[in-house]
């Protein structure tokens, strides 16, 4: 029961296998467990991954980068129209679909963005294979929440035409927080997470909630002009304005000497996420002069610091827009590689001072992980009845509270079932009183939407004739909600066993 | 730290919680998978714990399992284990194919308690040995039972299943009695779930239909292995195996067939028995029948609507065709009363003439004289209009007899020319009709009688010549420039310069001489003709203008040449131009030069202006 799960993003692309009850990233034939989404084109062959990234200085106009900005769109697409102005490699209107205008020798030739995408699969799909040793392709693939239904059929008929069988497409956020097994962990079982996701050219922030272990998004954020490029791009620039200093010599109008740069840039930034400072060294970067250069980790930190402020403002707009405060947040999830950057990790931290950090996962791996293990889930299960990608389930509307007194008296007020709860669903809760009183009465009100103040009393339960003792009463309430959305809650008391129980219609 | 209750508060429910909201959901995880299953099932309840009180519910029912003890246990033949029943064996009778395989096994454990050799032994029974005693069919019946593809099997075959069909006759008189228990019992062999139920008289067509399209593609798990002549694992090699399989396959085919017609059949009789679907049946032939009739009522309607229509039509057409027949035959009756009217006036008039000149005594003397004047009084009587005689009665009725006498006269003679050119016309036209006779017929000389004379033959010459063949329009041009050019005035057309031409070309060698004899004389006529007049005019010129003459007339085709190419070399805007060009043309003047060139100029503005008139001509056409 093996199965894969990919990741296929704007600058990398990650295949997790799912084998004997344990999802990993499996290496490419390189050796590296993330391939550059980079095809470049030749005469006769295609070339995918690291092997076209690097040979994009020579063949630029026939390399084709960031295909997943142009998957599925029209030509007219603001988005498609943004790809064309960047990328090199011409794309011209083909009956409305934008191609990629390819030069083979003498003739050139169209390629669609659905064929770039299939050849990148089939790349994933080989190396996925190479590590299990046999030809399975049942698969899940991963799209981003925005992705609409045209990129994603796309997205999906790309990965067929690669002899994927793909269970299902399922949104990166989700993904993340599969790999983490973030479930039903809370003692109410609602719980909410955000999930940082920082790329090479994105940024998603996404605040989730996971209710019996279902998981919802409330709000997501996407920034497509902040990402691992832009990083990579603000340390070129100093490094050419270091080769100006040394040399006199103005590189950043050659294209060539500029994409050299940003090669060596992004291995100095991988390397300064693990050790203090990083040596840049280009051979022959222009006229022959080689270039040397050293950069340290507060150097850089110090150069992207806008940057850094860029990439973490979303959060607070985002949890404003949720109306929810930082210490409503449970979990935080990171992924993207970008998010492997100390320094950003420590300023989440900052945000969130009493929150668990999740990040014990290689952070650009985190996403495929997901998708493998719910690719094993998937090929675990003996019907296969969806068809949606999505599906709406009936869940409670309002909190339903209980009152309690602190230890001073006052009235807090406990959350026994919470809203959003899929419904039909049971929660239990042993509730305790005082061992000196002879009854006890529990109020339950149900909230007034999001924050838990009570609303409007629903019911009260008595439990009378008890006789007083040392120990606290306890009281054993299980809140049951059933599929039409009537409430139903016994109290039990556990030594004399005597109980109480209410029906609480719905309103119609 | 729950709170007290106060003083009097009891249970109670003040308020309704609101109403579930719907959420979408991402579709990951096993807790998503969990709840789909349980969506899917439609348990009513989300836990786990009611499933599992249900099992215990079962098992607890289970213990209560009763069994009934089979009589005929302790005599069966364990050789015979094939045609035994199994279940009784177990004693599981009441249950058969419904016994779960909890049941089967607690019943086989039950059993082997009970009768198992070793058991019997310690009671003191006598055991036959080895493989004899009934102990044996109670394996076999667990060994069948607990292995689902042999329980299969061994169902497919149960012999108390009634495989009868119900006859039409039966079915006809009460359906759902006879045919609900019998679709009850077929539906076992089923491998879809959820039969669809026969219904009442009041399902409706959907209803009707479904249950009807299911058990059309029913689709049975039922097979007959079970009933196998040979086993297989008895044979001792591969081939016979083989053989024994290709057996076996065949019976089973054919008993799988007998079964799936005997559903069809069930399923053909049932249908054709149902009352519901004779119902339907005839509602739809009912509405059918009201759909055709309503439709020809309508195409009636159409037709009758139609044929009126086109009776109105006949009927305006005829009235107005009456109408214009009536106007017509009032209009003729009022010409012809005119026209007697008029000729009554006529004879009137002429009568008066006739007696006015009596009365004038025909303006004469003698008595010849009078009878010419009678004559020709009647040929004025004849001859003229209404207005004139009465303007003649008039003038004779008053006037004196010269005057009269000198208008009959006038009168007279205007009738006497008229005669006349009337006769000359009618001559001329009979002349024109014997020409055109003989020139269609005639062929060569006919038509070269038509006035094709010398001059125009010669000019025939030239303009065929100078027109070459393959000019566009050839011979309409050249009939053009023949008319722009001739002397004698016809109107020729391209047809007979055509034949004209063709004529020529026809004619005999002797013919031709004459022509052209013909031309040489009127070339010396000409020719004797300029010099006798330069004669008269400057003798001392005489030589000077015959060579000009002359020279004019021999230009060679060489010098011709030579005066074209100098005419090139030399542009209008060349000083002393003619000179040069003179100079250039060995043997000529300028003056030649000059006379060449502008009858050159001539020739080829004839030439253009011929062309042009066709052109023009034609696209006024």
């Amino acid at each position: 029961m093996a199965a894969i799960g990919v990741h296929f993003g704007y600058t990398c692309a990650c295949v997790a296998i799912f084998k004997d009850g344990r999802a990993d990233v499996v290496a490419n034939d390189a050796g590296d467990r993330v391939t550059p989404v980079v095809v470049a084109f030749r005469d006769t062959e295609q070339i995918v991954g690291i092997a076209a990234k690097q040979g994009r200085i020579r063949n630029a106009a026939n390399t084709v980068v960031k295909v997943k900005q142009i998957l599925g769109r029209s030509f007219d697409d603001p988005e498609a129209q943004a790809h064309k102005a960047d990328s090199k490699c011409p794309v011209v209107n083909k009956g409305d679909k934008p191609m990629y205008e390819i030069d083979v020798g003498e003739a050139t030739k169209f390629v669609s963005p659905e064929e770039v995408a299939k050849l990148v699969f089939h790349k994933m799909k080989e190396t996925a294979q190479s590590a299990l040793g046999s030809d399975v392709s049942d698969a899940v693939i991963t799209v981003p929440f925005e992705f609409g239904e045209m990129q994603k059929n796309a997205l999906r008929l790309a990965a067929e035409d690669a002899g994927f069988n793909v269970l299902r497409l399922i949104h990166e956020p989700s993904a993340a927080l599969l790999a983490y097994g973030i479930g039903q962990d809370s003692p109410t079982g609602k719980s909410h997470v955000m999930v940082y996701k920082l790329g090479g050219t994105s940024l998603t922030v996404t605040v989730m909630e996971v209710n019996s272990g279902l998981y919802r998004v409330l709000a997501t954020h996407t920034d497509h002009s902040t990402g691992g490029e832009s990083f990579t791009r603000t340390l070129a620039q100093y490094l050419a304005a270091e080769f100006k200093k040394t040399f006199k010599q103005d590189v950043t109008g050659n294209p060539r000497a500029m994409m050299k740069l940003m090669n060596s840039a992004d291995v100095a930034k991988h390397t300064l996420s693990t050790l203090g400072s990083s040596n840049c060294f280009v051979d022959s970067l222009y006229d022959g002069m080689d270039f040397e250069c050293n950069v340290s980790r507060a150097r850089f930190e110090l150069l992207c610091s806008s940057l850094f402020n860029k990439s973490i403002l979303p959060i607070k707009t985002l949890l404003e827009q949720v109306g929810l405060s930082t210490s409503d947040i449970n979990k935080v999830v990171l992924c993207g590689g970008s998010a492997r950057i100390p320094k950003l990790q420590q300023m989440i931290r900052d945000i969130f001072p009493d929150v668990e950090l999740l990040n014990s996962i290689p952070t650009d791996e985190v996403i495929p992980v997901g998708a493998a293990i719910e690719a094993g889930i998937l090929v675990g299960r003996d019907t296969s009845s969806l068809d949606e990608d999505s599906i709406t389930v009936d869940c409670c509307a309002k909190d339903i509270l209980v009152k309690e007194a602190d230890e001073f008296g006052a009235d807090v007020y406990t959350v026994v079932f919470p809203s959003g709860t899929p419904l039909p669903a049971r929660r239990q809760h042993t509730l305790q009183g005082p061992g000196s009183l002879s009854s006890i009465c529990l109020e339950l009100y149900q909230s007034n939407g999001q924050n838990c103040t009570p609303q409007e009393k629903v019911a009260d339960i008595v439990l009378g004739n008890l006789e007083p003792k040392d120990d606290p009463w306890d009281i054993v309430t299980v809140v049951t909600m059933k599929r039409d959305g009537s409430l139903h809650v016994t109290c039990t008391e556990q030594e004399s066993g005597r109980s109480e129980a209410v029906t609480i219609a719905v309103a119609s | 730290m729950l709170k007290e209750a106060l003083e009097g508060q009891v249970t109670v429910v003040c308020n309704v919680i609101a109403a579930s909201v719907q959420f979408q959901v991402e579709p990951v995880g096993r807790w998503f998978e969990a709840f789909l299953k349980r969506r899917d099932r439609n348990v009513s309840a989300s836990f786990q714990e009611l499933e599992e009180e249900e099992e215990l519910e079962e098992e607890s029912e289970d213990e209560e399992l009763q069994l009934e003890e089979y009589p005929m246990l302790k005599t069966l033949d364990p050789k015979d284990w094939k045609n035994q029943d199994h279940y009784a064996v177990l004693g599981l009778a009441h249950l058969r194919y419904k016994a779960t395989q909890r049941q089967i096994k607690a019943a086989h454990k039950a059993m082997v308690l009970k009768h198992h050799p070793d058991k019997r032994k310690a009671a003191g029974e006598q055991i036959v040995e080895g493989d004899n005693d009934y102990f044996t069919c109670i394996t076999k019946a667990i060994e069948i039972l607990s292995d689902p593809v042999k329980r299969r099997a061994y169902d497919s075959i149960d012999p108390t299943f009634d495989n009868t069909v119900p006859t039409k006759s039966e079915g006809k008189e009460n359906f759902f009695d006879v045919f609900v228990p019998v679709f009850e019992r077929n539906s076992r062999w089923t491998s879809k779930k959820h039969v669809p139920k026969l219904g009442s008289m009041d399902s409706t067509f959907e209803e009707v239909d479904s249950f009807y399209s299911f058990w059309y593609n029913f689709d049975s798990w039922r097979e007959f292995s079970y009933l196998d002549e040979e086993e297989k694992e008895k044979a001792e090699c591969r081939d016979e195996r083989r053989w024994i399989e290709k057996q076996n396959r065949a019976s089973r085919a054919q008993r799988k067939k007998e079964e799936m017609n005997r559903i069809r059949t069930l399923v053909d009789t049932a249908y054709s028995c149902d009352p519901r679907i004779r119902k339907f049946k005839e509602d739809e032939k009912a509405r059918k029948e009201s759909e055709k009739k309503a439709k020809a009522e309508a195409k009636r309607k159409e037709q009758v609507e139609r044929e009126k229509a086109r009776q109105a039509e006949v009927e305006a057409v005829r009235q107005a065709k009456e109408k214009e027949e009536e106007e017509a035959k009032q209009a003729a009756q009022q010409a012809k009363k005119e026209k007697e009217v008029q000729k009554k006036a006529i004879k009137k008039e002429r009568q008066k003439l006739r007696t006015s000149c009596k009365n004038w005594n025909y303006f004469s003397d003698n008595e010849a004289d009078s009878v010419k004047m009678m004559e020709e009084v009647e040929k004025l009587c004849d001859r003229l209009e209404l207005m004139s005689l009465q303007s003649l009665n008039e003038v004779l009725l008053c006037d004196s007899r010269e005057e009269a006498m000198a208008a009959v006269e006038k009168q007279i003679q205007e009738v006497n020319t008229q005669l006349q050119q009337e006769r000359d016309a009618e001559l001329a036209a009979r002349q024109a009709a014997r020409g055109a006779e003989q020139g269609g017929g005639g062929g060569g000389a006919g038509s070269g009688n038509k006035g094709w004379n010398e001059d125009e033959l010669q000019l025939l010459i030239k303009a065929v010549n100078l027109f070459p063949a393959g000019t566009s329009a050839r011979w309409e041009v050249i009939a053009n420039y023949m008319n722009l050019h001739s002397t004698s005035g016809i109107k020729r057309n391209a047809k007979d310069v055509i034949n004209k031409a063709k004529n020529l070309q026809k004619l005999d060698p002797q013919q031709k001489d004459e022509i052209n004899k013909k031309a040489f004389e009127k070339y010396k006529r000409e020719h004797v003709a300029v010099p006798a007049t330069a004669d008269n005019a400057a003798p001392s010129e005489r030589f000077d203008t015959s060579g000009t003459d002359i020279s004019s007339a021999a230009w060679t085709t060489e010098e011709q040449k030579l005066l074209e190419q100098a005419l090139k070399t030399f542009p209008v805007s060349t000083p002393e131009r003619w000179e040069k060009i003179a100079a250039t043309v060995p043997g000529r003047s300028k003056k030649d030069c000059m006379k060449r060139y502008k009858e050159l100029v001539e020739m080829v503005k004839a030439k253009k202006a011929a062309q042009e008139q066709v052109t023009t001509a034609k696209s006024k056409k």
